[in-house]
């Protein structure tokens, strides 16, 4: 049971601050398509950095919790940065945001893979030495304490064989999603994406609010794939998350551009996905049977599953959905 | 804005929409092919390994790559490649189709993403009426059209999800056709998963591999395509495919039905109001779409000798992606795909000489690649420039003449 | 001292292919209610964002209190104490009425809003001029009469002394209008000035102190209200002498050719039904027009009726035929035709050329088509007639890609495109809304014609002076429902406006026929 629920939100994190970083866009009036492009990235950066750190010896292994903080926070950088791209397209020259993300989406493998091969040799970048699970995965060692240590049900739960990333993505989405409800600038976010007309004739620069829309979302989009690739790739990048990008806008968009409904949808998605990556070794009841391995059911059902369940998720959910007015439409000043 | 030439009543050629749309792709393409050389400059400048000759040489085969035809004495040797020109040709039709696909649902005002899962939907149909209807008894060239179209008909329906759910329920294609990619992924590695005697176990260190159709005896007619470029693998798919966007063409611009489809896609609302049944022109453009994705595979597979890696579970055909550029490219013009899908194989053979040839990998074309699909999503904006400047001058002659 | 609050000195300001303002002038006295007064396009809302800071003009100088200002934004006007009641109202739908109002102006703490000081002040200032609102409600479910006093407040907020009104009344009953006279004089008394822009002369006479008329982008002239007559303004609006009431001889009703009876109609936003349970009737030769404020289940009426939204309840029967759950190309075929309320919405195709835009329902007819072959040459000979009969100016006549048309002559080509089709019955959904004094005149000479030619026409207007002037029946819908049917000849202005507010119904409800 603890194996499950850590499982979960290993999975279910990088989804929930994924589509956060989606609402931050199309709640300021753009789509951000780029998501699984910018996660790509912020893998790659992430991994980059961490395996540069470990060439160069700059930290030691006991040091891995900073050194994992760092590469998530280089991760948003390039995130953002990449981020910028879909900003000018879409803000400043007004071009189609379906078409400018999905060039993002296709430039980011590209170049990811290119450089990978350019510094590997082959399509895989993963950590100088050791592992993630051994660099930063918080254990009884981390504490000082002997392998098999037991901390009870809810210290085995939440402190023991878990990752740092899921709290500190937790405390960002709370935090957050607290900033987009309760602030001026919150406030004055939502607006462009519902009426920028109406925002901008109260003096809010619509432009600018876009444009922090969207860096919000690049950076928050880079953590989560670097999340991503050291919670479920073994801290490794190889130009793909496997279409979690467009998941976590499936789930914004049937938590209907909430943080709280993205959050629940995040964690079931996030089962779904643990499952189909961990059938075969899920013991739920854990009487040592594996429950779900026997039933002989093809382990491609469990992988196309999440797909499967969005689609129809989605057909349920469309008809309430509640969609930022303005997203989407380029917001033209002389077109009022 | 239009000038109209006195003599004949047609717009000159260069203030016409489609000179614009060729100008503008052509911009695109120069500043693609720009960044991709600025990547090879930086990466060459700072990398230890790579010579200034190497570097340049990474450039040549970007813009050349197509007439390179190896190495003499450690230079490059430029020239008629046979070899390249048939591949380009040959990897060019599924490029093509795609494009086709992308671009028909364009017209309709659909984003269609889910090339790549109609794409292999298609493959698995053509390939397993290819190989499962035992030529004795049907002759070869009737297997051939029965898996061509069990391949359309595959793609077809696949295209129709997207649609349906677009239709009815207004979803954004977009997501659904993620997601119908990846799970068309896992359907298909499930699909051979299953069925060993499809699988290539005759050659030794080919692992994963579906039999080619030719195994079966079923493979495409080469028209004497193959005399044309000896050492090439190209055949009358091209030749097909070229005939394929002539009537997508003629549907799109000559026929009621074309013309609902567009209505559709420019005004929903508008088509709604006159009486156009909007929800079937979306599924029936998606469905079309999926048909001619599918008819990509199909003749890339039916060619005899290529062979289809199955267990693809985890990555979507390039094919199916790269219509997008084919198609934002050609403008959505279904002859403009011919050209823009036979670029894009030129660029991808330019690929695999930088990666025998260089030290550089193959991967700086999609860098190209998607370097293109971003420039061209303001394709709009260039053409408005140009629109504008003419308006200006056409003004001011105007108010010239007032005075 | 200054004599003027405001001057706007020859300011000139241009648009791609258009010159929207044409060295045009305006002073503000301090406490005075000051109307401009122009046609629709004249230029009124152009000066007026020039003046908000929304434009920046090419030519010309705006003097606060006699010093010369730089207006670059809303932020500056603000500042200067110059707020808008636009048009078409600058709200967020889905934030509450208080959010709204301190968007822009929000008091905070660390970043925090502090939304309890707003709250106070915004119902203090409620209680003081009387603008009622709900603080709470989303704007959304809110009726327009308050999200226009939620405008107000937005201005009253910011502590503004110059208000401008940009066509208050559009969306008002009578009686609403009345009351906001009575705002606006009461801000008046207080040393607020005000900028009330409009095309409606009865308003003018009644509320201003002086009137400053625009026309086509030029200046005409200011001049004092008391010294002159409508007629007067009207000529100096148009550019000539106009009829102010519409001609037209009595109706001679004859069969039914459109019932409609119990019809329902859900509502797309909320859980009611937007149209409950309505039945009427229009014959031939009559024009039967359904009154309203915007909003109150007009267009779902229409969308049902013509096949846009499905129906939940009743019978729609067309010439004898029960339509209710045909698709639109069948009500079509059977005998109606529907000039729509958005006209780039749902009217036209704005990517295609007119000559497509003019076949949009007939292209499948034989005559345009062979075996889904579009015959092109019968398309234009076909564009060709229409565009001469109806007058249809554009730049490249039938090849004219429909965007690059002027409104009017893109409201005219539909009209052009829905009268030829030659049905029993023209639904007609504000066929007049934002054209100018001759493109009206001519839709209700049309209108009046086809009237004459024995066709039954279902108008919806929003308009007051349309509703009375072109109709021969009235049906006032209030929230769905059908609360009064009125005779032009017996009733006015005043008794229309209670039963547009809900404050009056007929006894015998939906079910009889005037």
């Amino acid at each position: 049971m603890v194996f499950l629920i850590q499982q979960t939100m290993l999975y279910a994190v990088p989804l929930m601050i994924v589509a956060l970083a989606g609402i931050f866009a199309e709640r300021s009036g753009v789509i951000n398509l780029a998501l699984e492009g910018i996660m790509i990235l912020g893998a790659f950066t992430g991994v980059l950095f961490v395996r540069i750190m470990q060439e160069n010896q700059v930290f030691v292994q006991e040091q891995g919790q900073i050194l994992m903080v760092l590469a998530m926070i280089v991760a948003a950088v390039f995130g953002a940065l990449f981020s910028l791209l879909l900003s000018f397209s879409a803000i400043n020259l007004k071009a189609d945001q379906t078409i400018g993300g999905t060039a993002l989406n296709m430039l980011s493998p590209a170049i990811v893979l290119f450089l990978i091969n350019l510094i590997a040799q082959q399509n895989v970048l993963g950590m100088a030495k050791g592992d993630a699970a051994g660099w930063f995965m918080i254990k009884p060692s981390t504490f000082g304490l002997e392998k098999n240590h037991d901390f009870g049900f809810l210290g085995n739960l939440l402190i023991n064989k878990v990752y740092l990333t899921t709290y500190i993505c937790i405390a960002i989405f709370v935090i957050l999603s607290i900033i987009l409800y309760k602030t001026k600038f919150g406030l004055r976010l939502r607006s462009c994406g519902e009426n920028p007309q109406a925002s901008d004739s109260l003096g809010i620069n619509v432009y600018k609010m876009r444009y922090a829309g969207v860096t919000i979302s690049g950076a928050l989009a880079g953590i989560g794939g670097f999340t991503y690739a050291l919670t479920t790739a073994n801290c490794a990048s190889t130009g793909e998350v496997a279409g979690y990008g467009f998941l976590a806008l499936a789930v914004m968009i049937f938590g209907n551009w909430k943080p709280i409904t993205v959050a629940f949808g995040g964690i079931l998605f996030g089962l779904f996905k643990c499952i189909a990556a961990t059938y075969s070794s899920l013991d739920i009841n854990g009487d040592g049977v594996y429950m779900l391995a026997e039933l002989g059911i093809s382990p491609y059902v469990y992988r196309l599953l999440p797909y499967l369940i969005t689609l129809i998720v989605l057909a349920f959910t469309s008809k309430s959905s509640r969609v930022p007015k303005a997203e989407g439409i380029p917001y033209d000043k002389s077109k009022r | 804005m239009y000038k109209i030439d006195p003599n004949t009543g047609k717009q000159k050629f260069y203030t016409t929409d489609a000179a614009k749309s060729v100008l503008s792709a052509v911009i695109s393409i120069l500043i693609g092919m720009v960044v991709g050389t600025l990547i090879i400059v930086i990466v060459g400048l700072t990398r230890d390994g790579i010579t200034t000759k190497g570097m340049f040489d990474g450039i040549k085969l970007v813009f050349f790559g197509l007439f390179s035809t190896g190495r003499d004495a450690g230079d490059l040797t430029f020239g008629f490649n046979p070899v390249n020109m048939g591949n380009m040709l040959f990897r060019g039709t599924p490029l093509i189709m795609t494009g086709l696909s992308v671009a028909v649902a364009f017209r309709t005002g659909l984003f269609n993403i889910g090339a790549p899962g109609q794409y292999l939907m298609g493959t698995t149909a053509t390939l397993y009426i290819a190989l499962m209807l035992p030529t004795e008894t049907i002759p070869a060239w009737i297997v051939w059209i029965l898996a061509f179209l069990g391949g359309m008909i595959a793609g077809a329906l696949w295209g129709c999800i997207p649609g349906i759910l677009k239709a009815f329920l207004n979803i954004n294609e977009v997501i659904t056709c993620i997601m119908t990619n990846w799970i068309a992924a896992n359907l298909v590695t499930w699909f051979f998963d299953v069925r060993d005697s499809l699988k290539n176990s005759q050659e030794g260190g080919k692992v994963g591999y579906i039999l080619p159709t030719s195994s079966n005896g079923v493979e495409t007619f080469k028209l004497g395509l193959d005399k044309l470029f000896p050492g090439s693998q190209v055949n009358g798919g091209i030749i097909i495919a070229i005939l394929i966007a002539v009537l997508i063409y003629i549907i799109m611009t000559k026929t009621t039905f074309g013309y609902q489809l567009k209505a559709c896609g420019s005004n929903r609302n508008a088509a709604k109001y006159a009486g156009i049944n909007d929800k079937m022109n979306i599924i029936y453009s998606m469905a079309i779409a999926g048909a001619l994705s599918a008819a990509g595979a199909s003749l890339y597979y039916l060619s005899g000798h290529t062979e289809f890696f199955w267990s693809t579970y985890q990555m979507l055909p390039s094919e199916g992606f790269n219509g997008i550029p084919v198609a934002l490219l050609a403008s959505n013009h279904p002859i403009g795909a011919v050209f823009t899908g036979c670029f894009m194989s030129m660029l991808n053979i330019a690929g695999m000489q930088l990666k025998t040839l260089t030290a550089y990998n193959e991967y700086i074309t999609d860098i190209i690649i998607a370097s293109i699909v971003y420039l061209s999503a303001f394709a709009m904006i260039i053409k408005m420039f140009i629109n504008n400047r003419q308006k200006k001058k056409e003004t001011l002659k105007q108010e010239g003449g007032n005075k | 001292m200054a004599e003027y609050v405001i001057e706007m000195n020859h300011i000139r300001k241009e648009f791609p292919g258009i010159v929207a303002n044409d060295d045009i002038t305006l002073k503000l006295k301090k406490g005075e209610i000051h109307a401009l007064l122009g046609e629709n396009g004249a230029g009124k809302s152009t000066l007026m964002s020039v003046l908000f800071g929304l434009y920046q003009p090419e030519k010309g100088t705006i003097l606060k209190n006699g010093e010369e200002v730089k207006i670059n934004n809303p932020n500056d006007a603000t500042a200067l104490g110059i707020g808008m009641v636009h048009q078409h109202f600058k709200l967020i739908d889905v934030f509450t009425v208080l959010d709204n109002i301190i968007l822009g102006a929000e008091t905070t703490k660390l970043g925090f809003l502090q939304k309890k000081e707003a709250r106070k002040r915004v119902l203090e200032l409620s209680e003081k001029y009387g603008l009622k609102i709900d603080v709470d409600a989303k704007v959304e479910d809110i009726t327009v009469g308050m999200q226009q006093r939620v405008e107000i407040l937005k201005m009253l907020y910011r502590e503004n002394e110059i208000l401008i009104f940009d066509e208050p009344t559009a969306v008002l009953t009578p009686q609403e209008i009345e009351e906001l006279m009575e705002i606006m004089r009461g801000f008046a008394k207080e040393g607020k000035s005000i900028l009330f822009i409009t095309h409606k002369l009865n308003e003018i006479m009644a509320v201003s102190d002086r009137v400053t008329v625009l026309h086509k982008g030029k200046y005409i002239g200011t001049v004092n209200t008391k010294d002159v007559t409508k007629q007067e303004l009207s000529t100096m609006m148009v550019g000539r002498p106009v009829q102010l009431e519409i001609n037209k001889a009595e109706a001679k009703p004859k069969d039914v050719v459109l019932s409609v009876h119990g019809l329902t109609v859900p509502s797309k936003v909320h859980k009611n039904d937007a149209v409950k349970n309505v039945s009427f009737d229009v014959r031939k030769g009559e024009i039967v027009c359904i009154a309203g404020i915007d909003g109150n289940g007009q267009t779902e009426l229409i969308h049902g009726l013509t096949g846009l939204e499905k129906t939940t309840g009743g019978t729609i029967t067309l010439c004898g035929q029960d339509i209710s759950n045909a698709s639109i190309r069948l009500r079509s075929q059977t005998g109606m035709s529907h000039i729509p309320e958005d006209r780039h919405k749902h009217g036209l195709v704005l990517d295609y050329t007119l000559e497509q835009n003019l076949v949009l329902q007939r292209f499948r007819e034989k005559r345009f088509q062979n075996h889904g072959f579009i015959k092109f040459d019968e398309v234009r000979k076909y564009a060709d007639e229409l565009i001469k009969q109806y007058d249809v100016r554009s730049g490249q006549g039938p090849v004219t890609v429909a965007r690059s048309m002027s409104g009017g002559n893109q409201q005219k080509a539909i009209i052009a495109r829905e009268l030829d089709r030659d049905a029993d019955l023209i639904v007609a959904v504000q066929p007049t809304r934002g054209l100018d004094v001759g493109a009206i005149e001519y839709i209700h000479g049309q209108l009046i014609a086809e009237r004459d030619r024995d066709k039954a026409i279902l108008l919806v207007s929003l308009e007051m002076e349309e509703v009375m002037g072109l109709s021969d029946r009235i049906l006032v819908m209030y929230e769905g429902e059908i609360v009064g049917k009125l005779d032009p000849n017996k009733t006015d202005a005043q008794e229309l406006g209670l039963y547009m507010s809900g404050a009056k119904r007929n006894q015998n409800g939906g079910e009889v026929n005037v």
